[in-house]
């Protein structure tokens, strides 16, 4: 037998012990009469698991990072980056723009800045090219704007020059938080249509200091080699 | 029952690669072990699930505020990582460091790319080789048995191609033939004297490599062995009538419970910078003034991404595929005036899709392009030897702990012009070869990560024959205390080219071997 395996044994048995010394407390005259049923003895591994939603499925949020003015530029600029195209929904429909507002509020001040001065730049630029805000602009024009900033790069190495960081780097977010959404996920993706990643994930890893969980007794202990080289969201440098 | 008044053979702080060698390579021989742990135990059926990343909340980004120094962090494994929340760690404002950290049971050996070389004497000797840093006390003749020893257990698969600088070892042979596309980066590669070799990497058992399934069971199995989780090592403790290190006081991570064991020997594989920290904290095995220094890691971050024309629009069935290393050839084959030592190239032919960073376009254009391009993608990336200096170091921050009222770590380091000038020659030689071949490049990268990023930080407790200029000598043993030893890459003397793993585990198995001899005879 080994050792965990024996220590679960013991234990099970000092368990054992002691909830029959409890049964024998509660049949003191002294104490209120039991319960008909023990609080804790009826949940099991049968037990149907009730499905949940994830709340950003269902629910909206009100704006808590961009302006009304840089949001509305945001949505412009992530419909022309990635339009709905043969059946995929695009990332206004994936809800992209809302996302972005509570994953770049909650980011680090470096990255912050380059989403509110880029959006600010973009808007200042068709203010100056076309005399109307950028969330007005048709797609050629918004093209005219963008494309002088497009840039290729690998790794973990956006673009520093200015302008050409925010572009690039929205740009990559802008994919991979519509490919992740549950909308883009709902229609198969085709060809070499990215599709929404799916992962090991893993929770808080706490210990269960009494090692005892029966629903883990008899569970072999197993991990699940995770490479570092598979990680594939966009990170950047500080 | 308790444990707190025995006295055990061997104390070793550590899981991991290390720390598990050194449990097995004791415990086989007759030594009783207690190992401790800072963190708990992983077990994927009750600590992970398969998920989309659309049921995630940040839809598989890297939750913001958290783990923000970890660039392999995301949504889906940033649980895994040490909290820089909860054990800290300072740096010099300009000199960013990534220190990646994992504290469950089995440690970092949980999560590599199982890739698995042995240094050479190009390493081992290298002040002989071009008058830089020091030779190492030892040589690969004497670490080769052991290396040889460690590739059956980790089952590395390999070929026997090798050349000097990338010693063959016990394989399981890799003989499937080039594909056409690695074969035509082959042709570009040989005229100009690049040696181009099968990859090298630990298959392992049922898809794992690592401590808690190769090498730990084989420790248990013993009986010798006793392991404690969530044990926070504060301090080593020192006998007041010897001055030697007798055991340790350790902090429970859940209960925080202060509470120390008693050893007659100590042996740390906490990992190169925890092991290190430990030792400053305690005021151990620094005679010499150089504990801390010389801390040293890979570049990693520069590549070429190409494209195979011939295999795109879906035609690269029977041209794309395998993978091959470039053993590093600068200054062996090809020399360069620029910098000192070299790099390898990572290299991948691709079956799958390109990703959108290779294109400058959006939209229809972009999806166009990546449908077009989907299957002939060839990717090289470095991994390159950082230079041991005397300047980039570790020390105690005094005016900092983390959750458990330790001292936390300082690390002051940074690249020279010699990693940066390495750099762009990479990619400039990965371009030229891939050109060469008749391959489009398409995005490439000249600046290399911030240091740590590799998570092969090695050295600071650097072995050495010389008591005035080392920490440990060739057996990973104190000089200045005989019952300490230290097992992890901290004691490597300089770096490399090639993934540390492989010689850690070598350097573990051979040092124990070593120790649990003295022992059985009466020396320690």
């Amino acid at each position: 037998m080994k050792r965990r395996d024996f220590v679960r044994t013991l234990v099970s048995f000092l368990v054992a012990g002691k909830a029959a010394f409890s049964q024998q407390r509660v049949s003191d005259p002294t104490l209120p009469p039991p319960a008909p049923v023990p609080w804790f003895t009826g949940l099991n591994s049968r037990t149907p698991i009730p499905a949940t939603e994830l709340a950003d499925h269902v629910a909206t949020a009100e704006l808590t990072f961009f302006t009304p003015m840089q949001m509305g530029t945001l949505t412009r600029l992530s419909d022309v980056l990635m339009p709905p195209l043969n059946g995929k929904p695009g990332a206004v429909k994936a809800q992209t723009p809302m996302f972005l507002d509570f994953l770049v509020g909650s980011a680090p001040e470096p990255r912050q800045k380059i989403y509110s001065g880029g959006l600010d730049w973009l808007e200042q630029s068709a203010q100056a090219k076309y005399k109307t805000g950028f969330a007005q602009l048709d797609d050629n024009e918004a093209g005219e704007l963008i494309k002088p900033w497009l840039r290729t790069w690998m790794n973990d190495h956006a673009p520093i020059e200015p302008h050409a960081d925010f572009i690039n780097i929205a740009h990559d977010d802008i994919r991979s938080a519509t490919v992740n959404s549950k909308t883009w996920g709902e229609v198969p993706s085709v060809g070499a249509e990215p599709s929404t990643e799916v992962d090991i994930y893993w929770l808080p890893i706490e210990p269960d200091i009494y090692g005892m969980n029966p629903a883990y007794a008899h569970t072999p202990p197993h991990v699940l080699a995770n490479p570092k080289g598979g990680q594939k969201m966009p990170v950047y440098s500080r | 029952m308790t444990i707190t008044n025995e006295i055990h053979d061997v104390l070793i702080i550590g899981s991991g690669h290390s720390g598990g060698m050194a449990a097995k390579s004791l415990t086989e021989a007759g030594i009783r072990c207690l190992m401790l742990n800072a963190g708990p135990v992983a077990d994927i059926t009750r600590d992970a699930e398969r998920l989309s990343a659309s049921d995630l909340p940040y839809r598989g980004f890297r939750p913001p505020g958290h783990v923000e120094h970890i660039a392999q962090a995301n949504e889906f494994n940033a649980n895994v990582w040490v909290d820089d929340q909860e054990v800290p760690y300072t740096i010099e404002p300009d000199h960013p460091y990534s220190w990646v950290r994992v504290r469950l049971f089995g440690g970092r050996s949980l999560f590599w790319s199982r890739q698995s070389f042995r240094l050479s004497d190009y390493e081992f000797k290298c002040k002989s080789h071009d008058g830089f840093g020091e030779d190492w006390p030892i040589s690969h003749a004497d670490l080769a048995p052991y290396y040889s020893r460690v590739e059956r257990i980790f089952r590395v698969a390999g070929a026997l191609d090798g050349p000097p600088q990338m010693p063959d070892g016990a394989f399981i042979l890799d003989d499937d033939p080039w594909t056409p596309s690695m074969q035509r980066f082959v042709d570009a590669a040989t005229p100009r004297n690049i040696p181009v070799c099968k990859q090298r990497r630990a298959l392992g058992v049922n898809g794992l490599a690592s401590s808690v399934n190769l090498l730990l069971p084989d420790a248990e199995q013993t009986g010798n062995l006793t392991s404690i989780a969530n044990a926070v090592v504060r301090e080593i403790t020192v006998d007041k009538n010897t001055g030697l290190p007798n055991g340790c006081n350790f902090v429970d991570r859940i209960t925080r419970r202060e509470m120390s064991v008693k050893a007659r020997v100590v042996v740390l594989a906490a990992g190169t910078l925890e092991s290190t920290r430990l030792l400053l904290n305690s005021g151990l095995a620094n005679s010499s003034g150089v504990l801390g220094r010389y801390l040293t890691d890979q570049i990693y971050g520069a590549g070429v991404v190409a494209s195979v024309p011939e295999a795109r629009n879906r035609k690269g069935e029977k041209l794309m595929g395998g993978s091959a290393i470039v053993p590093r050839f600068r200054n062996i084959s090809a020399k360069s005036d620029k910098f000192l030592r070299g790099y390898a190239f990572n290299t991948t032919s691709m079956t799958g899709g390109l990703g959108a960073r290779n294109f400058a376009a959006y939209g229809a254009e972009l999806e166009k392009k990546l449908e077009e391009y989907y299957g002939s993608g060839f990717v090289m990336t470095i991994m390159g030897e950082v230079l041991g200096r005397y300047e980039n170091h570790v020390r105690i921050d005094k005016d900092k702990v983390d959750a458990w009222d330790i001292p936390v770590l300082h690390i002051d380091t940074k690249y020279t012009d010699n990693e940066y000038n390495m750099a762009k020659d990479a990619v400039a030689i990965g371009s030229e070869l891939c050109e060469a071949a008749g391959f489009e490049v398409l995005s490439k990268n000249d600046v290399p990560n911030p240091p740590g990023y590799s998570i092969h930080e090695i050295g600071t407790c650097r072995m050495g024959d010389d008591p005035k200029k080392s920490v440990l000598n060739k057996w990973n043993q104190s000089h200045d205390h005989k019952n300490l030893f230290v097992v992890d890459g901290a004691s490597f003397t300089s770096g490399g080219w090639q993934n540390p793993t492989m010689t850690l585990l070598s350097l573990s198995m051979r040092s124990s071997e070593y120790l649990a001899n003295e022992m059985n005879k009466g020396n320690l």
